[in-house]
């Protein structure tokens, strides 16, 4: 094996090159993909490309390389690629067709993201992103995608998440579902063909970095706890956002940040990871038993009106309260947008209200959301039409009846804008490691817009990496690889400690009860509304929280068995260095913006008040204490990827 | 278990518990005692508390497959008191409160049974063969970037209804569960009336129906009895019609097709 | 092609097809049968029974006839019985509890039951009026004297009852089996099916009790211990009841 490095390791470098193209950004893709070497059609089957989850990017990935020749191994901690998280995005996918004619253009998608994103995120990539987002459409068309569709036939839209453009397709309350089917059966079809091998109930445990690129992944298969290593010619990580840090999120449960977080281990730096957005329109937490929120489409503010009692503490049940008395809020601050405005303005609205004492229900802890207005004036049965699914879904969990009384919804933490740091090609500071979809930080900027998370991961699966992978695999001399590279040993041998240490701490806590400790610190510190000393009080707890779990854990069972306990402790293992960064990363980011709203930076309103002067750039964090492996003390070094306006100019959100 | 560890309010329950350590053990059914379950719990969150109080004891949890908690991903499931996602209509296990049960009511709690469907451990099932059946036919073939633009093509409306009525399937497997001859009938025919009823799915359409129908055969499931069972615990209600498509298409493709 | 469409008739979903099809045929004959059969209404001495009879018996082409409808009978009873046993394979471990919310009928969940009821009826049957030698007297006579006899009318009650059981789900299912189902005549088809069973089973039950009612005397002589009244009532209350789902848990 040649010890020779064949890439330099960006992590050696203070600078981190965005590889944005020049010039018109029109332009800037096409340019892009005429520069990126080819890979030689006779070549592809030689290549071999590790896929890591199952999501829409990493499944649109798969299926997509694979047709294109390449030899494909997926990796999925599920029984089975279609149970992926992406499959509970409710809403819809948003795409500049303008098939309503109503003035929508790639420009303007691509402009209102940057808006939206609060001027955190790449022009070039965000322009790409927008400019894609009509090939999805058609391309998910094609693999029977049931989209609604209007009477005539063609495609309906609708207006979504404040955008005052209809550019949202959907599939009832249930697009990410049929959009992950597509993926999914796109990637069986492959897997039928033995294009693709697939792995499922694997947990990627490690990277293999060898020679200074991504060679392969460490495993663990969930069903007899064996560890795997597969070796490769590139490492795509699609496994998904970093919610779940906050234990109650409208994350899944399997949904976890544990092969992010050993990439960034082996050197991928991690990026924004104070990012994270709280969706306005969750079903209240019912009790400390509570082990996942429930999200219900924003859908539901296009009709519903956003209120809470204008006394503080007033009990009388919402029927008794007449309209004189009630703080109808969204409409009062903000009567061009109203119940519209975007997420993350709406959801600190809701927590301001809550914590003024005007919240309701029996935890003070929701706001109510009243569909009595758009009843009385479209009649149950449209609103049924509408929302039927939703209403139903919200008698089942509360046992409330929407229909004759208001909803109460209470924000949650629903998508992480912040991921590992990626450049134009998607590709980490890691060579040859690739991160897709929610995984990576890059589209979002600090805000991401309602019904853009499908178009990215699809866009990053479909029609970015497949273009983008040449410059890495045709471009880079790639010395044969196998897994008996001492690379490999070291990596599983790592893996295979770790696991013991867990297993043999013999503690008193299980790991559930730590996560939701860590959650609570993190939700009360750095959640909708963060300030320099709950920050600072945060990271002390969280140090502490670690410092116990890696003497007072307790898991049973043993690691050669399917042991669910297990998985947990891992994960949870890294939430807790991950729930760090993410303090540290919103304590040294001095302004609000987007989902990172410090409280000591906002306007006279409340609004965010960014500082572009200081802050217009991409925090990444390189990992700089590699051996703290095991419940050490981690630390970062930042790097700053400089955010140039080329295109948008920069001005403060107003939604008044 | 003993009561000292919970608050003596809430619902006291009695659990029948499928045990299986792996594979290869023949299984028992144990039984566990358990109170303070508030009514607003849902049916996994008692059994995450079960949990927890197992761990404390220094015995092992209950291993039980899910992950979304909100209907859509179909990884959990569970046969409770004899019903497949337990008694409620349109409900998946994740989606079932414990306001559905009565205080000191005694529980029977069983994995999903079916050949095709082999138990790993406890409650956890191995339902690859579901993704079998996909990767024999359940797709179009639309490589990515080829496609034609998406208003191309109109479909009337009523029949993209339709195709959705059939796509909302999650994969669970409860068809198969509630089948007294565990038969995937439902979930085949799902996928043969989402892609069938739409223009795109039509050049495959033969190929697709033969050849999930026989990998359907090959993974041991039964024949269709026409119980409709499935449908009656179907937590998206997917019509036995698509069933009766399924079979329509089947016989048409066998006797027509060329190949 | 030879072997595609041995393949499409050994698939699971083929089989049921041969099943509703070869089902479909048997209810055909039932309906000829039956329209024999109430012949036997028409005059008083069964004349026209016995002309009907002795018309059929000298079609040269009667021996051909049989031999389908037994192959008809046959490969619906071996398909059953196959379908049956794979369904069984298909779940080797059980249930400790399981509870029905599909539509299933008693007569659902008993098909094979009531097949096997209905075979061995017709095994009697066959024996009784087929394979028996000829009364001088002639068809008519030989049902008549079978139908006297208490055990003889309770061997043909059951056996017309659990046709009219198997027959309540075989209708409707036929048609879903063969894929022909769509919401605006499905419940049509299910109503005209389950009429179809009712229709069948009190026609054939009309046999015994109509030879009860035409010479009760007769009737009330051979069973002297009975009286005449509940000779005749006794009829009249299990041949509609053998039809109705009301009262069909008596083939479990």
């Amino acid at each position: 094996m040649s010890s020779q490095s064949t890439a330099p390791t960006a992590a050696q470098n203070a600078t981190l090159d965005s590889k944005c193209p020049q010039g018109p950004i029109q332009d800037r893709w096409d340019r892009h993909r005429f520069q990126t070497k080819l890979v030689n059609p006779a070549n592809k089957r030689r290549f071999h490309v590790l896929v890591v989850g199952t999501g829409l990017a990493g499944a649109s990935a798969a299926a997509t390389l694979a047709e294109l020749g390449y030899r494909v191994s997926v990796f999925c901690i599920h029984e089975s690629p279609r149970r992926a998280h992406s499959i509970a995005a409710q809403g819809g996918i948003n795409a500049a067709k303008n098939y309503p004619n109503d003035g929508d253009s790639i420009w303007r998608l691509f402009y209102d993201t940057i808006k939206g994103g609060d001027y955190r995120a790449r022009e070039s990539n965000v322009y790409r992103l927008a400019q894609i987002s009509n090939h999805i459409i058609d391309q998910c068309v094609a693999q029977g995608v049931p989209f609604a569709r209007e009477y005539g036939g063609l495609l309906s839209n609708r207006s979504f998440g404040g955008a005052q453009v209809s550019r949202t397709f959907y599939a009832r309350g249930q697009t990410g579902q049929q959009l992950l089917l597509g993926a999914y059966q796109a990637l069986m079809r492959q897997v039928g063909e033995k294009k693709i091998q697939l792995y499922s109930r694997r947990e990627m445990l490690d990277v293999v970095v060898a020679d200074g690129v991504a060679r392969g992944i460490v495993c663990r298969e969930l069903g007899s706890g064996k560890i795997e290593s597969f070796a490769g010619d590139a490492v795509l990580l699609a496994t998904g956002g970093y919610g779940n840090v906050f234990y109650l999120s409208t994350n899944a449960k399997l949904s976890n940040a544990t092969a992010a977080w050993r990439a960034h281990r082996r050197g991928a730096f991690f990026a924004n990871p104070c990012f994270t957005q709280i969706h306005p329109t969750c079903i209240p937490v019912s009790g400390s038993h509570q082990s996942k929120l429930t999200l219900m489409s924003e859908s539901l503010r296009n009709d519903g009106r956003v209120w809470v009692p204008q006394k503080r503490d007033d009990d009388r049940p919402p029927a008794a309260i007449p309209a004189a008395e009630r703080d109808y809020f969204l409409e009062r601050k903000y009567p061009s947008f109203g119940n519209l405005v975007p997420r993350d303005v709406a959801s600190r609205n809701a927590k301001q209200v809550c914590d003024e004492g005007r919240g309701v229900g029996s935890s003070k802890m929701s706001v109510y959301l009243d569909f009595g207005d758009a009843i009385a004036r479209d009649g149950a049965p449209k609103i049924a039409e509408k929302y039927g699914n939703l209403f139903q879904m919200y008698q089942r969990i509360t046992a409330e009846d929407p229909y004759h009384s208001p909803m109460r919804i209470y924000p949650a933490v629903h998508y992480t804008m912040g991921g590992l740091w990626v450049d134009y090609n998607l590709e980490s500071t890691i060579p040859g490691l690739f991160v897709l979809g929610e995984a990576n930080f890059s589209d979002h900027g600090a805000n991401r817009l309602g019904a853009s998370a499908l178009m990215q991961g699809l866009a990053d699966g479909y029609f970015v990496i497949p273009a983008t992978l040449g410059s890495h695999l045709a471009g880079r001399k790639l010395p044969p690889v196998s897994t008996a590279h001492p690379a490999f040993a070291a990596a599983e041998q790592d893996v295979q400690q770790r696991v013991e240490r867990l297993l043999s701490i013999n503690g008193k806590r299980g790991a559930d009860d730590f996560h939701r400790e860590l959650g609570l610190i993190v939700w009360n510190y750095c959640g909708m509304a963060r300030n320099a000393k709950g920050l600072d009080l945060a990271l002390g707890k969280v140090g502490a929280l670690r410092e116990e779990f890696w003497h007072n854990l307790r898991v049973l069972g043993s690691a050669q068995e399917l042991n669910q306990s297990l998985e947990r402790a891992g994960r949870v293992a890294d939430f807790l260095e991950l729930a760090e960064l993410m303090i540290v990363d919103a304590r040294h980011r001095e302004e609000s913006c987007g989902g990172h709203f410090r409280e000591e930076y906002q306007t006279e309103d409340g609004e965010a008040r960014r500082n572009d002067a200081q802050f217009a750039y991409a925090a990444a964090w390189q990992h700089t204490a590699p051996g703290a492996d095991k419940g050490g003390q981690p630390s970062w070094s930042l790097h700053k990827e400089p955010l140039n306006f080329e295109f948008v100019s920069l001005s403060q959100r107003s939604y008044q | 278990m003993s009561a000292d560890h919970a608050p003596s309010s809430g619902m006291r329950l009695t659990l029948n518990i499928w045990r299986q350590s792996g594979p290869a053990d023949a299984g028992r059914m144990e039984t566990y005692h358990l109170d303070g379950i508030s009514p607003d719990m849902s049916f996994l969150e008692m059994l995450d508390v079960l949990n927890v109080r197992l761990e404390r004891e220094g015995r092992e949890p209950v291993a039980f497959d899910h992950d979304c908690r909100e209907g859509i991903c179909g990884s959990c499931g569970v046969m409770i008191d004899g019903n497949a996602h337990g008694p409620e209509a349109e409900t998946a296990t994740c989606q079932l409160h414990m306001r559905s049960f009565a205080d000191g009511a005694a529980l029977t709690i069983e994995p999903f049974r079916a050949k095709g469907f082999p138990v790993l451990k406890d409650l956890v099932l191995d339902r690859s063969a579901f993704d079998r059946i996909i990767a024999a036919g359940g797709f179009i073939s639309a490589n990515t970037g080829c496609a034609v633009d998406a208003n191309s093509t109109p479909v009337a409306k009523s029949d993209a209804e339709l195709s959705m009525d059939a796509a909302q399937c999650i994969g669970c497997g409860a068809c198969v569960a509630a089948c007294p001859n565990a038969a995937a009938m439902l979930f085949v025919g799902a996928k043969i009336a989402h892609l069938g009823l739409l223009p795109q799915g039509q050049p495959e359409r033969s190929k697709r129906v033969l050849a999930m129908a026989r990998q359907m055969e090959a993974e041991g499931f039964g024949s269709c009895s026409n119980y409709y069972e499935c449908e009656a615990a179907c937590p998206k209600a997917i019509s036995v019609e698509n069933i009766a498509r399924l079979n329509r298409d089947y016989l048409r493709a066998g006797l027509t097709t060329r190949d | 092609m030879n072997n595609r469409l041995f393949a499409l008739a050994t698939s699971s979903i083929g089989r049921k097809a041969l099943m509703a099809l070869t089902g479909l045929g048997l209810i055909g004959f039932l309906v000829v049968h039956l329209a024999g059969n109430l012949t036997l209404l028409a005059g008083s001495d069964g004349a026209a029974f016995n002309s009907y009879a002795r018309t059929i018996e000298s079609n040269p082409l009667l021996p051909l006839a049989e031999v389908g409808l037994a192959a008809l009978f046959l490969a619906h009873i071996v398909l059953g019985i196959r379908q049956a046993a794979g369904n069984r394979e298909a779940r080797p471990v059980g249930y400790r509890q399981f509870q029905s919310h599909g539509n299933r009928k008693v007569s659902t969940s008993s098909m094979l039951v009531t097949g096997l009821i209905v075979l061995v009826f017709l095994v009697v049957h066959i024996s009784d009026f087929r394979l028996a030698a000829r009364h001088p007297q002639g068809l008519a006579y030989m049902v008549h004297e079978r139908m006297r006899q208490p055990l003889g009318a309770a061997v043909y009650l059951l056996g017309v009852g659990a046709l009219g059981v198997h027959l309540w789900h075989a209708f409707q299912s036929l048609f879903q089996s063969l894929g022909l189902r769509h919401p605006r005549y499905s419940p049509l088809i299910d109503k005209a099916g389950r009429g179809l069973a009712v229709l069948l089973a009190l026609g054939f039950a009309v046999l015994p009790v109509y030879t009860w009612v035409a010479s009760p005397a007769k009737a009330a002589a051979k069973a002297p211990a009975e009286s005449t009244s509940s000779a005749v009532s006794g009829p009249h209350d299990s041949s509609p009841a053998a039809a109705t789902p009301s009262v069909t848990k008596e083939p479990r």
